[in-house]
């Protein structure tokens, strides 16, 4: 019952941020409904039995990655879009995509597009069951051992990545000498 | 809860981080749906590790998407400020120099 409860709400939050993510035009409220749907990842990760990896994102993401953007669009101030700019009720208008066979060909991907998503739904219809409850094991252990003897080469590769990272983003968002004096 | 609805909740994400990404002008705005887009394929990771599989193998691949993608966000943020500072604007139009 509980799990089953938390795999609907988890579900509603992570698709219900990610329609908001496409519909809203004010860009601060995006990233906040992006916060929504992240949060509700992490529900999912909970349903899959993946505690550490549930509490990795909300660590990363929601505490991490979100507020760094939350921080970007306030020091770029960039609230607002255009009206124009925004293709977001994609059904008003058609878009201008150019000659007759780019309209056959795109209308060509959009039913196989659809007869693929509808084949998921009804096998999703079909087997609505819910199998066994959750088993909520602690996985830290396992994944400490992974990470250590198979994945050791990708484990030291992503530290590498991540110095680079951080020296390369030092690099290249501090402001040149001659924009500084011009500012001055 | 089969691995049919992770699967359908995953596709639904990749198509609004995609739809987010083509329609948005703004760089900001394209990097959430990059963000949207890497959460669907660790989603999916984690699924298949726990309905086909039954080892801890995708836990730690969707391990190693959380770090790439907070990485990515680091840098991304970075070269948008730069930007910023350059051009007076993140409109994904004004970055053309590279167009002939």
């Amino acid at each position: 019952m509980f799990d089953s409860f938390l795999f609907y709400l988890s579900a509603f939050l992570t698709c219900f941020g990610a329609v908001l993510v496409v519909l809203e035009r004010n860009l601060m409220h995006a990233c906040i409904y992006l916060l929504m749907s992240l949060i509700g990842t992490a529900g999912l990760y909970f349903t899959l039995g993946a505690d550490f990896l549930a509490a990795t994102q909300l660590v990363v993401y929601v505490g991490g990655v979100v507020i760094l953007m939350l921080f970007a669009i306030m020091l770029t101030g960039g609230g607002l879009e255009n009206k124009k700019d925004r293709l977001a009720n994609l059904l008003s208008y058609i878009p201008p995509m150019g000659s007759l066979k780019s309209y056959i060909w795109g209308s060509i991907t959009a039913v196989a597009f659809l007869s693929f998503s509808i084949n998921i739904t009804t096998k999703l219809v079909k087997s609505t069951e819910i199998n066994g409850s959750i088993k909520i094991g602690p996985t830290v252990e396992q994944i400490g051992v992974k990470l250590l003897t198979d994945h050791v080469l990708m484990f030291e590769l992503s530290s590498v990545l991540l110095l680079g990272a951080l020296i390369g983003t030092a690099i290249i968002s501090r402001p040149s000498k001659e924009i500084f004096l011009e500012r001055k | 809860m089969t691995l049919y609805s992770y699967l359908l909740i995953s596709l639904f994400l990749f198509s609004c981080g995609i739809i987010v990404m083509i329609s948005r002008k703004n760089i900001i705005a394209m990097l959430l749906g990059i963000e949207l887009i890497l959460n669907a394929s660790a989603i999916n990771f984690v699924a298949y590790s726990r309905f086909l599989s039954g080892n801890i193998d995708g836990h730690v691949m969707s391990l190693f998407i959380i770090v790439i993608a907070a990485a990515e966000a680091a840098v991304g943020l970075g070269i948008v400020i730069r930007f910023f500072q350059l051009k007076e604007s993140i409109h994904i139009d004004s970055a053309a120099e590279l167009k002939s």
